[in-house]
């Protein structure tokens, strides 16, 4: 970053912003209840809570997109009101949002000057400055794009990146940052961690947003609890541990999240799918691997393997241009996602609002979507009988803990671990055989992600297959086999006690070294 | 704790308006209308509140609410269709050439007039999900290529039908009421039942609503879109056969006229009970509410020219209620 920016002289122990009292509900569900704290300025302050707990409305309510329902807020001892974003921006508040906000048809610049451009007295973009800062930004960030790359190119990854950048692009004195390493990798969170510092030496104040308790842990030095709206308490990072943090978060001490014994041996069920020397014509490059009745398979790699692209391609989003796959013996050759799920092959995307959801329409509307048919009166009557639909609804709800005010409300109005699990129990209202989940549980609460192990793994023993691809190696631990994708190919299988975050990280590195 | 509950409670009393916006966000467009009846109602009961005009009214809104419904489809599968109107007059020329120099009967012409029709729709999903085009710009262009088809069929000249059982078709009652209004009626039951109970239906919604997330659910969203298609321009096609018995001719481009009507019944009609979503019973209000105010604009006896100062007016007021109430209500 040019000298000069970000150079506010740190004032240690003063306040720069001060919540007082905030409330604010949404229909019947309360979302901010009398919130009060204090954001010393120069730190590294996370706020944590359950999904819906209150963390997101609180980044809202500074980013002028919420308005409270009483209570004040103060900058510098001062109370303003922060009616718009623009406001937001005035006072030096920057966001980087856990939705990218940007424009798929510009470039990186583009986006990155969106909002604010520097203009000449005539009104005309300052390109050749813009560029210049951008550059700047980007280098911090080591950026591996130009910025005249267009952003549809990107991965969602360095979207990321890009979106980080734009809150950069401004002389920002607080930035908050919600769930910014959901899509990165263990460097890319590193290399990310020392962009936070060198901005905090600055002087620039972060409000840390993240489920990753870990990171919690190592970043930042304060940390705000919220549970059901409600500021439960702020505590010095240096107070806390895993254990501690996660028992303030869910109120209740809470056992180990994942790795128990299975009941069944996975390993002696026949093969159900098998995939071999699968290319897309892109990132997959000759993949091979197979799925067994009963198994949870895990699929590891960074972002831009082709894990995900495998799984498209297995889900029928993608056609294949080399190599087969077989499903319960016979040739299978899905020509869109209908096709598999009428095999019994369900694919959970990895981005909810934009691939899982109608966020227009109800819970019901969409646990419904992928099973339409099923509530049909009779097979030659295709009318869809209401309570049946509902009926239905109400049971994965209820099964899955969704906490909704009713099947009727939006789901725009459920927190993230809630959408969340609507979209899995889409899927499962197909009843499939083998279920892909692609990042189950990025941005979803520790609650909400012990609530989906568990059904993950009743899934199983029912005799379902289950494939989870993940960046989060933690959650890998759960799977019976995890086999490791590098540039499109299957590289390694490791099985039981191999499976360990230390060794897959390893091991998605490791041939990267040698080539 | 419970304090605070109580400031709650006390503030949302004081503001007292806290239910007002998310009603006026549904109920806005409805309001307009019930204030619009309690008006003419209390200008000229005798005349506004008779049956006789009540059944007028319906039986004025009938084609322009067939169209209108049926155009609720491709906007609802998140499409859009210029060519409705010149696919309504197509219907009605269709229909007149089968009968009148093929000399069919009219039940068979008035099929074949809507498969035909159904073939135009069809053409459109296909150049819109298949080849890609936007969907404004291949409705316009089959719109023209169709307009030019209408007259080659006529040569140019309306098509006057001699046919008077069809003639008298939209003169006849049952019970007093016209039948225009009977099939009003019946395709609104088969529209509403198609769109909201049916899987087809919720797949429409599903890929209106995020069509990605469709497709990831299975649904076949080419196919939806161009069922969405058809359903519009059979639709159009049966107002433009309504029309053509009518008026006793089919001509080139009568349907034109029932374009913008229709579409700002059913923008007008997303205001109204869903929040901005299109659907028929809104659409079904909005050309009720429509036919109301010229109605009592033409008994009260303003000048009929006002009809469309009146008819923008409304539009606006509707969908402007339904935006500003949601976006008060969200805050």
């Amino acid at each position: 970053m040019s000298d000069g920016n970000l150079d506010k002289i740190p004032k240690p122990e003063s306040t720069l912003v001060a919540v007082r009292s905030v409330s604010k509900h949404f229909g019947a569900v309360q979302a901010l209840n009398d919130v009060s704290l204090d954001i010393e300025a120069g730190t590294v302050h996370a706020l944590v809570g359950a999904n819906g707990a209150g963390k997101s409305t609180l980044i809202n309510v500074l980013a002028g997109i919420v308005h409270p329902d009483s209570g004040t807020i103060e900058v510098d001892g001062v109370e303003v009101e922060i009616p718009r974003p623009t406001k937001a921006t005035s006072l030096g508040f920057e966001f980087v949002h856990q939705e990218l906000n940007l424009v798929p048809g510009f470039t990186v610049l583009e986006n990155m000057t969106l909002g604010h451009v520097p203009s000449n007295r005539f009104g005309l973009i300052r390109w050749r400055n813009a560029r210049k800062r951008a550059q700047e930004v980007l280098d911090l960030l080591e950026a591996p794009f130009s910025v005249d790359a267009p952003l549809r190119d990107l991965s969602v990854n360095e979207q990321w990146t890009v979106s980080m950048g734009r809150a950069l692009m401004r002389n920002a004195r607080l930035i908050a940052m919600d769930e910014p390493t959901a899509s990165l990798t263990d460097a890319e969170v590193e290399n990310l961690f020392g962009i936070i510092r060198s901005l905090r030496s600055k002087g620039v104040t972060i409000l840390y947003v993240s489920h990753r308790l870990k990171e919690i842990l190592d970043i930042t030095s304060r940390v705000t609890v919220f549970r059901d709206g409600r500021n439960v308490g702020t505590f010095s990072t240096d107070e806390l541990d895993r254990a501690s943090l996660t028992e303030k978060i869910v109120g209740r001490a809470v056992a180990g999240q994942v790795n128990e014994a299975r009941s069944t041996d996975p390993q002696d069920g026949e093969k159900l799918l098998e995939v071999e020397g699968l290319e897309d014509g892109s990132a997959v490059r000759g993949a091979s691997f197979a799925v067994s009745r009963r198994e949870i398979l895990g699929i590891a790699g960074l972002v831009g393997s082709g894990r995900t692209e495998i799984a498209h391609v297995i889900a029928g989003l993608k056609q294949p241009i080399a190599g087969h796959m077989s499903w319960d013996g016979e040739e299978y050759r899905p020509k869109s996602p209908l096709d598999a799920l009428k095999k019994g092959i369900a694919y959970v995307p990895e981005e909810r609002r934009s691939q899982g959801l109608v966020l227009t329409e109800s819970v019901e509307f969409n646990i419904n979507m992928a099973s339409i048919s099923r509530g049909v009166l009779r097979k030659w009557l295709p009318i869809i009988s209401v309570s049946q639909s509902r009926q239905g609804a109400r049971e994965v709800m209820d099964s899955f803990g969704i906490k909704a005010p009713s099947v009727l409300t939006a789901v725009s109005n459920l927190s993230g671990g809630n959408q969340q699990k609507v979209v899995i129990g889409k899927y499962l209202r197909t009843d499939p055989r083998l279920l892909i989940l692609d990042e189950p549980t990025v941005g979803v609460d520790v609650g909400a992600r012990s609530d989906i192990y568990r059904d993950i793994r009743g899934l199983v023993e029912s005799g379902t297959a289950v494939v989870i691809i993940s960046s989060d190696f933690d959650e890998l631990v759960m799977c019976d086999r995890v086999v490791v994708i590098k540039e499109g190919r299957v590289t390694e299988s490791v099985t039981g006690s191999e499976i360990t975050k230390d060794n897959l990280t390893h091991l998605c590195y490791e041939s990267k070294e040698h080539e | 704790m419970s304090l605070i509950n109580v400031n709650k409670i006390g503030g949302d009393g004081e503001r007292g308006v806290s239910w007002l916006w998310p009603a006026m966000a549904r109920y806005g467009a409805i309001f307009v209308l019930v204030a619009m009846i309690v008006v003419f109602a209390a200008i000229d009961p005798e005349r506004f509140l008779s049956v006789d005009n009540m059944i007028n009214i319906f039986n004025q809104s009938a084609l322009t609410a067939i169209i209108a419904m049926g155009l609720t489809f491709a906007l609802v599968s998140g499409d859009f269709d210029l060519s409705i109107g010149y696919v309504a007059s197509f219907g009605g020329i269709l229909a007149a050439w089968f009968m009148v120099d093929q000399g069919w009967a009219i039940l068979p012409a008035a099929g074949a007039a809507l498969v035909g029709a159904a073939l135009v729709g069809y053409v459109n999903g296909l150049l819109v999900t298949r080849i890609g085009i936007n969907a404004l710009v291949a409705t316009l262009g089959v719109g023209t290529v169709v307009l030019g088809l209408n007259y080659a069929i006529t040569g140019g000249i309306p098509a006057v039908i001699d046919n008077e059982t069809f003639l008298d078709f939209t003169i006849n009652k049952l019970w007093g009421v016209p039948y225009p209004v009977y099939v009003m009626i019946v395709v609104a039951i088969l529209l509403w039942v198609c769109l909201n109970r049916t899987p087809l239906g919720k797949a429409m919604q599903a890929v209106g609503g995020n069509r990605t997330a469709a497709e990831f659910s299975g649904i076949r969203v080419s196919r939806v879109r161009e069922i969405c298609f058809v359903i519009t321009a059979v639709s159009a096609a049966v107002t433009g056969i309504l029309l053509a018995s009518q008026s006793g001719s089919a001509t080139m481009d009568g349907g034109q006229s029932y374009l913008l009507s229709a579409y700002a019944a059913v923008f007008f009609g997303s205001a109204v009970l869903r929040d901005g979503q299109f659907h028929v019973v809104g659409t079904l209000i909005g050309v009720l509410t429509v036919a109301v105010g010229f109605n009592g604009i033409a008994i009260i006896g303003i000048e009929s020219y006002y009809q469309y100062v009146f008819q923008g007016m409304l539009l606006i007021l509707a969908v402007g209620l339904g935006s500003i109430g949601r976006r008060i209500a969200e805050r």
